[in-house]
């Protein structure tokens, strides 16, 4: 019976093991928070396969993501979006799988974020690569992948240290995150990506909301906005305008032919962001260009008095206070245009 | 499923309750057992459980016809059939791609100028290894060496069992249908033992392979660039830990897995790293195919019966062969190959020098041959040839390359391995479970609870095993 010890051993040993770990790091402020990652993302995915052409599904980027408030959006217009929008990628990836694999008919709106919408086009690339493994992802997973993202819910939901990010971010606690904190003398003379840690959170319909910590401590938002200038300040492929425009049109038209309605929505950026994008990404020349070129309707957060002061804390996203109210001036417009087809205005 | 998973934890919870509840007869539960595999498989691309079913109908038909008919040339045919079915579903599934590049790289080559659009082919989960345990069974039928199965159901069991459906141990039916025909049930000292090594197999894969290798063998053979002698070193090393732990992982599951239900498979690792000599690393490295591979290959081919330059072509065409069967692809071929040459060089050295290996000069040559083996690796790992002669090229200062490891990643890797190779040195001669044996059991406890500890802050992506590729 000598193993019958030991297993009494591991098994009292682990269980004061992982309790004293998982106190640990609720002591030092972290909470249980889901992960936005592929499978939560192929979820909202498959959920397009049953819509009608009076549903809405939002794509774009972050800003988009954190900007278009479903409940705002649905408490307006009566209709909640299904919100495809991926953090740091292009959208054309997935506005692409949209026209190209499902035959939906509703409103589509694409958030601009003139970085990465004119990115590239380029397979390799992150913000394309990033977009472009959810859509793989999502055709290709396994009802093993189903089984085991709907087991690991109430652990995301309620374990500290079972809610690791499926990005590396500086605030993982997995093994493989702690280890990577690990800092020793640089060896490989490339410029050092700056910590960066998550500033929202996220819901099962993948509703995301900034943290409130993000909007009352500066010391933290400019962790964030360090991050963002090493981006923007580091050298990298140039944007492929031309290239972009043309995929991205490509789609729209066949989207828009087959009876589809594409929304084009351009939400607010501030500080060096928003330097960067006038100077870089001027309106009159791309997003009223794109605009002209698809034939889709259009909103620009400049165009909106209630809107186009807006601050982002972190430069790029607005506040959950913040971005309640943009959710609810876009919809009222779109109400107003009546630009969402076949829904009563 | 991957047993590296949540699904898993459920699946097998239900499957244990099941099978210790005394609600079924002993033929009952091996109905569950069957069913729980199809549901095992099934869960990654239900379809493909057909190709299961075809090999499993087609191997009992044929088994059964081998063992009653006298008539040879009608036995022939149903190996014939057997062989036909199973390396038929290899060669189209596994292979039909590379087949068809190659043959039109051959009409290009002739001048020919044909293009050939790459057939969309899902290759099914393991099928490299039920397709040769089957093809096991009915050429030992073929042979006399084996009865037939008694039952259609333990059959099926054999070729489905789930803890080793997908990766092996690829187990000759001698081994495994007649533990079918007696109700198995665990004793408490096997059950714990069996969860103790399901432990080990995932802290191999989710702590070592997965958390501390994957990320370095992956940044440096996808690398872009030249890389610097050391980063190429470090890559190779982390490759050669991450499939050994991957690899081993997976069989040290499968076997905790087996016997927790009171079944034993067979050992398919043995601390190939501490092998002296490239015959004895294949006597310790995935065990079960390099038998197979032998008894089913190199025998026939004449093994080391009919002169020493059919001994060597026998050798050559037997490694090349399980080379390919690791994937369709000609650097698989060049890995087999470099062993099968390793392996004629070995035994030609072997008539030449006597050498009488002690603690010192052994240790020096598990080294020796360990880095012979990681040189292989860097073809096994290389999606291109292009990007294999780049590392070698690093690896032996041939090329100034850029450094795109820190200073941790390669330390890291370091440490993992030279614990590795130690203790493989240490267990070479020794087992697992003599070893457990010796160590008092609060002892055993602690490092239990630390493996599992560590096994859950690691969390792990649900990262598939290499090896269910192949």
């Amino acid at each position: 019976m000598k193993l019958v010890t030991s297993f009494l051993v591991a098994l009292v040993l682990s269980v004061i093991g992982l309790v004293s770990w998982e106190l640990y790091w609720r002591s030092q402020g972290y909470e249980a928070t889901l992960d936005d990652n592929k499978h939560l993302w192929a979820v909202e995915r498959a959920k397009v396969e049953g819509l009608s052409d009076t549903d809405v599904v939002i794509t774009g980027s972050s800003r988009v993501l954190f900007d278009i408030q479903l409940d705002e959006f649905e408490k307006v217009t009566g209709v909640r979006p299904i919100q495809l929008a991926s953090a740091g990628s292009s959208p054309l990836p997935i506005f692409h799988d949209l026209v190209a694999h499902t035959d939906f008919t509703g409103t589509i709106i694409v958030g601009i974020t003139p970085p990465l919408f004119y990115s590239t086009t380029f397979p390799g690339a992150p913000p394309w690569q990033r977009a472009q493994a959810r859509v793989d992802h999502y055709h290709k997973r396994t009802y093993s992948h189903r089984v085991n993202h709907w087991l690991s819910i109430p652990l995301q939901k309620n374990l500290v240290m079972m809610s690791g990010h499926e990005e590396a971010s500086d605030e993982n606690i997995d093994l493989k995150g702690l280890l990577n904190r690990v800092e020793l003398p640089e060896r490989t003379g490339r410029p050092q990506y700056p910590p960066f840690f998550e500033f929202g959170t996220i819901d099962l319909d993948r509703n995301v909301r900034m943290t409130n910590r993000t909007v009352t401590d500066t010391a933290f938002a400019n962790v964030i906005t360090n991050a963002w200038k090493f981006i923007m300040t580091s050298e990298g492929p140039p944007p492929d305008i031309k290239g972009t425009t043309a995929f991205f049109v490509a789609d729209a038209k066949k989207f828009m032919a087959r009876g589809g309605n594409l929304i084009l929505v351009r939400p607010p950026s501030s500080g060096m962001f928003k330097e960067g994008e006038t100077k870089y990404f001027p309106r009159e020349q791309l997003f009223d260009e794109l605009v002209k070129s698809t034939g889709a309707k259009s909103y620009h957060y400049e165009d909106y008095d209630p809107l186009k002061d807006m601050v982002c804390p972190e430069w790029s996203h607005l506040s959950a206070e913040d971005a309640d109210i943009f959710t609810r001036v876009l919809a009222e417009e779109l109400i107003k245009d009546k630009a969402l087809i076949n829904i009563k205005q | 499923m991957l047993f590296n998973s949540l699904s898993f934890i459920v699946f097998f919870a239900v499957v244990l309750v099941l099978y210790y509840l005394k609600l079924f007869s002993w033929t009952n539960k091996k109905r569950m057992l069957l069913l729980a595999s199809y549901v095992f498989y099934a869960m990654w691309n239900p379809p493909l459980v057909i190709l299961l079913w075809i090999s499993t109908l087609i191997d009992y038909t044929a088994g059964k016809k081998l063992a009653v008919l006298q008539n040879q040339r009608h036995r022939k045919y149903w190996l014939l059939l057997s062989l036909f079915v199973n390396l038929g579903f290899l060669a189209f599934f596994k292979y039909g791609n590379f087949l068809m590049e190659n043959f039109v790289s051959v009409l290009n080559i002739v001048g020919i100028e044909f293009q050939a659009r790459p057939m969309d082919i899902i290759l099914p989960m393991g099928i490299s290894f039920y397709t040769f345990q089957t093809m096991s069974y009915t050429i030992d039928m073929y042979k006399r060496k084996i009865e037939p199965a008694r039952t259609f159901l333990d059959f099926a069991l054999y070729v489905t069992f789930f803890p080793q459906l997908v990766a092996g141990p690829i187990v000759r039916a001698k081994e495994l249908i007649t533990q079918f025909y007696e109700e198995k049930k665990a004793t408490t000292e096997q059950f714990l033992w069996g969860a103790f090594l399901l432990t080990i197999g995932l802290f191999q894969k989710i702590v070592l392979a997965d958390t501390l290798l994957a990320d370095t063998s992956d940044t440096i053979f996808g690398a872009r660039s030249m890389v610097h002698s050391l980063d190429a070193w470090t890559g190779t090393l982390a490759f050669s830990g991450q499939i050994f732990f991957d690899f081993a992982g997976y069989s040290t599951c499968a076997i905790g897995i087996a016997l927790m239900l009171g079944i034993i498979l067979p050992d398919n690792f043995r601390y190939p790293y501490a092998a002296i000599g490239f015959s004895d690393f294949w006597k310790r490295w995935h065990i079960s195919l390099s038998t197979w591979l032998r008894d089913y290959l190199y025998i026939p081919l004449g093994g080391n019966r009919n002169g020493i330059t059919r001994m060597y072509a026998a050798l050559m065409i037997t490694m090349l062969l399980g080379g390919l069967w690791h994937g369709a692809a000609w650097t698989f071929v060049v890995w087999g190959a470099l062993h099968g040459l390793y392996l004629v060089i070995e035994r030609l050295l072997r008539n030449r020098i006597k050498l009488r290996v002690s603690v010192l000069n052994g240790m020096f040559l598990a080294l020796v041959t360990y880095t012979c083996v990681n040189i292989t690796w860097v073809f096994f790992r290389a999606r291109e040839f292009s990007t294999a002669k780049n590392m070698l090229a690093s690896m032996f200062g041939l090329q100034n390359g850029e450094k795109i490891l820190q200073s941790f990643d390669i330390i890291k890797v370091f440490v993992v391995v030279i614990i590795m190779f130690i203790c493989h040195w240490l267990f070479r001669n020794t087992s697992l479970k003599a070893v457990s044996l010796k160590t008092p059991p609060v002892v055993l406890g602690m490092v239990w609870a630390l493996l599992f500890f560590l096994i859950c802050i690691a969390q792990g992506s649900g990262e598939q095993f290499i090896y269910f590729q192949f």
